[in-house]
């Protein structure tokens, strides 16, 4: 599959329309996911998807298969995300982890047992964009440490500390959302 | 068990994403035979994991190709800069002023010039709407900034064929795989946005 993926982006650098929706068919679904996951804005998720195989399009020709397509391709897409953050003067979000502690009350309050999608997503979009990006690739694409690490550009030990930090806040923030239903 | 607990606590994820080596994995599994609290956590991850995973998106699918394709093409077709789609876009409001500045022009011409001959009344021009291009003919609310209209159109997969009117009127034309009756009720709903919508009688 990757060294198909490679052929691909070859065949694009050269102009094939054809290798690039294949591209496009194969990569479409999974960076459309990551990019709204990220902008709660399936409008201009779709805009951003089209501006990254523009992209792929346009710089084909250079990619040096020293890394995997697909973290290529969603290293297009984190920048791009992270352009349109800074068109938006978006104000993020809190990145601070709270001091109540209630980390073990969210995972004994048996989170696992209330399947509440709203409540996830309520609380993924309290996220900063370095966290919610981290948890999306290791959650929603099952990547490892190295290649998320490689799409957003920091050491892998700074991915880790994200989506620590990253659990911290999505237990608090569910754990928060819980009680609150609880109570009404 | 060669790491701390605070060091191993950060592969939490992905031990629940399955993609630590088989010897990481073991030594997780061992610290969370012990540590009934970070086994909690594992577990809500576990939820938080399958919860995205079975997220449905709708994404834009074989419309966004076509997209990408008519781009793509128009890139081919003139390779003189990849800002081409940025200028595009940034210069239509211009455009738009420049085509309603002219054709508020030729309404004055029209209006207050006397005939002097040439072509014979009732010839010469072309009544609104004879055989213009376009499903739709829309009017938008004066204030309302380019980029919402922009939304609206991509959103509804609509494009501009030809506008503005001397009266600010624009037609519109679905584009490849979009449905009329969905954008027409798209553009319907808008009503802080359109301010008319007509289907086009060509």
């Amino acid at each position: 599959m990757t060294e198909n993926h490679h052929f691909l982006v070859q065949q694009v650098g050269k102009g094939d329309k054809q290798a690039l929706a294949a591209l496009y068919r194969a990569y479409e679904r999974p960076v459309y996911k990551f990019i709204v996951s990220r902008l709660n804005d399936p409008h201009e998720a779709a805009d951003i998807l089209h501006e990254v195989f523009m992209d792929i399009w346009r710089v084909a020709a250079s990619f040096e298969g020293r890394s995997q397509v697909r973290t290529w391709i969603f290293g297009i897409a984190y920048r791009k995300v992270i352009d349109a953050h800074r068109k938006r003067s978006r104000v993020t979000v809190t990145d601070e982890v709270p001091e109540t502690g209630d980390v073990a009350e969210a995972a004994d309050a048996g989170y696992a047992a209330k399947q509440e999608a709203e409540h996830l997503r309520f609380c993924m979009g309290t996220l900063s964009d370095d966290h919610r990006s981290a948890v999306s690739l290791a959650f929603y694409e099952d990547m490892t440490c190295a290649e998320i690490a490689e799409i957003a550009g920091v050491p892998e030990g700074t991915i880790k500390s994200r989506l620590h930090h990253a659990k911290k806040l999505l237990l608090h923030c569910l754990s928060g959302r819980i009680k609150g239903r609880a109570v009404a | 068990m060669t790491r701390s607990r605070d060091e191993m606590e950060l592969d939490l994820a992905f031990l629940v994403n399955g993609t630590l080596s088989p010897a990481e994995m073991a030594e997780m599994e061992a610290l969370l035979a012990e540590d009934d609290l970070l086994a909690a956590e594992r577990d809500a991850l576990a939820v938080i994991r399958a919860e995205m995973q079975a997220e449905e998106f709708r994404t834009p699918g074989e419309f966004g190709l076509a997209r990408l394709m008519r781009d793509v093409n128009r890139d081919t077709a003139a390779p003189a800069s990849a800002e081409t789609k940025v200028v595009t876009l940034r210069s239509r409001t211009w455009m738009w002023q420049a085509a309603a500045a002219v054709a508020v022009l030729a309404l004055v011409v029209q209006t207050y010039l006397p005939t002097t001959g040439g072509a014979p009344q009732g010839e010469g021009y072309v009544l609104a709407g004879a055989s213009a291009p376009g499903a739709l003919v829309v009017s938008f609310a004066p204030d309302t900034p380019e980029v919402q209209i922009r939304d609206l159109l991509v959103g509804a997969d609509l494009e501009i064929v030809s506008g503005p009117s001397a009266l600010g009127l624009y037609r519109l034309d679905v584009l490849d795989g979009g449905d009329l009756d969905t954008a027409t009720a798209a553009l319907r709903a808008a009503r802080t946005i359109v301010e008319s919508v007509e289907n086009a009688e060509n």
